[in-house]
């Protein structure tokens, strides 16, 4: 076997390989797009319940805010939702922090009228299944973000032992995931609550 | 060679099960069998990608030169696995997370090579797709036991409907790795006692006779 066509075996191999491939993502681009548009919409509608209309922004490095048109657009980014009405209801932010096995990434509503968080849930993670993983769906721990206090620092406590309304209370088992959950909206929070607050004006009209 | 044991399809699903008997791709088995759902969705993935792994390899069999066809059955298959890739990034997002980094893994899984150069480097189109038809199903038939075990004692659900009720206390081990071990174990412990007392029976009716009579 001449190595010719050893060559010409492997060349015409990748050829097609390309061929496939590129014929695939073109074929599949805009299904996934719209697949990953309505999981943003279900998950903004969840977080804020009697959400008619949302605007998408793009937060800027200097703080400045940006309307979206695409939801797949690169860097942070912030959700406003409205009712029938028009009146804003709250908007949702990205948080992400480590946790026990990964990089733990969630959306969170913060009702800039009362200064709380009002509803969180979790995008991806990679958590020990059974313990760490009851961050997405554990009843009791959800219940945290019904009105999460953030004019003092968010911060995770030992199960049972909540007090104050700015506490979550952790998950028996998944503590390191609880915190992990704590941290990365103190975090968030800290960097987009000024924001927020400066352009409220603005992003109230939701016109802009 | 009876019409069974020539029979390409029912080899791979249950005769030489790739999970139970040929152990092939053990890291996707015990990995993301910890729910029935994950469990079907990594098997029909596979399935897809060893279908047309094997029916690629055969078709272009006499024009690989033998120096490289390592090679490129694996490049086959790594065009089979992000076709797949997109196809179920298309279909659903919820699956495509839950699989995470496994389904992109699919190109390692042996299963896929092991048919490509064991059967369909050998055999015609047709059989090489019938092939990769019973041993995808077979392996999804495996993952699937193991999914049920893992889910049923781990979460207390099948397929995410609750068995037992809010009493139950979930046995976390067996969606942790040493469940997948465990679930595993006990699966083949099942088959090799079942078979060797197969063996036995076929060995002692001779001695039953001489008793009976």
């Amino acid at each position: 076997m001449s190595s010719f066509s050893i060559i010409r075996c492997l060349g015409l191999v990748s050829l097609i390989s390309g061929v496939l491939i590129v014929g695939a993502s073109l074929v599949t681009k805009d299904q996934i797009r719209i697949n990953q548009e309505i999981i943003m919409r279900d998950s903004i509608a969840q977080l804020l319940p009697g959400v008619e209309k949302q605007v998408a922004y793009g937060v800027e490095p200097n703080g400045e805010l940006t309307r979206l048109t695409s939801v797949d657009a690169k860097g942070p980014k912030m959700f406003a939702g409205y009712d029938k009405q028009g009146k804003l209801l709250g908007v949702v932010l990205e948080a992400s922090e480590r946790g026990y096995a990964d990089i733990i990434s969630a959306l969170y509503a913060y009702d800039p009228a009362t200064k709380a968080i009002v509803g969180f849930s979790v995008v991806e993670m990679k958590e020990t299944p059974g313990l760490g993983d009851k961050i997405t769906k554990d009843k009791e721990f959800l219940e945290n973000f019904r009105k999460l206090d953030t004019s003092k620092p968010i911060v995770a406590v030992k199960h049972g032992t909540k007090k104050n309304p700015w506490e979550i209370d952790a998950i028996s088992g998944a503590t390191i995931s609880s915190r992990a959950v704590g941290r990365m909206l103190q975090k968030s929070m800290t960097e987009m609550a000024p924001i927020v607050t400066r352009h409220l004006d603005r992003i109230q009209r939701g016109t802009e | 060679m009876s019409q069974e044991q020539d029979n390409p399809f029912l080899n791979g699903l249950w005769k030489e099960s790739p999970v139970f008997v040929q152990f092939l791709g053990m890291c996707p088995t015990l990995a993301v069998t910890n729910s029935v759902r994950n469990a079907i969705a990594m098997g029909l993935a596979t399935t897809f990608v060893l279908v047309l792994t094997n029916v690629l390899v055969s078709s272009v069999r006499k024009l690989v030169p033998n120096q490289v066809r390592i090679a490129t059955f694996i490049a086959i298959a790594a065009t089979a696995v992000t076709v797949t890739d997109y196809l179920v990034k298309a279909i659903s997002i919820d699956i495509y997370k839950a699989l995470g980094p496994f389904l992109a893994l699919i190109v390692v899984n042996c299963v896929i090579l092991a048919r490509a150069e064991a059967f369909a480097a050998k055999n015609n189109v047709s059989r090489s797709f019938a092939d990769g038809l019973g041993n995808g199903v077979g392996f999804t038939l495996g993952l699937t036991m193991l999914g049920t075990v893992r889910e049923v004692l781990g979460a207390g659900s099948f397929l995410g409907v609750s068995l037992f009720g809010p009493n139950f206390e979930p046995w976390v081990l067996f969606l942790l790795p040493p469940g997948g071990f465990i679930t595993l174990a006990f699966w083949l412990l099942l088959f090799a006692w079942y078979r060797d007392r197969k063996a036995r029976a076929a060995a002692a009716p001779a001695a039953m006779q001489e008793v009976h009579s």
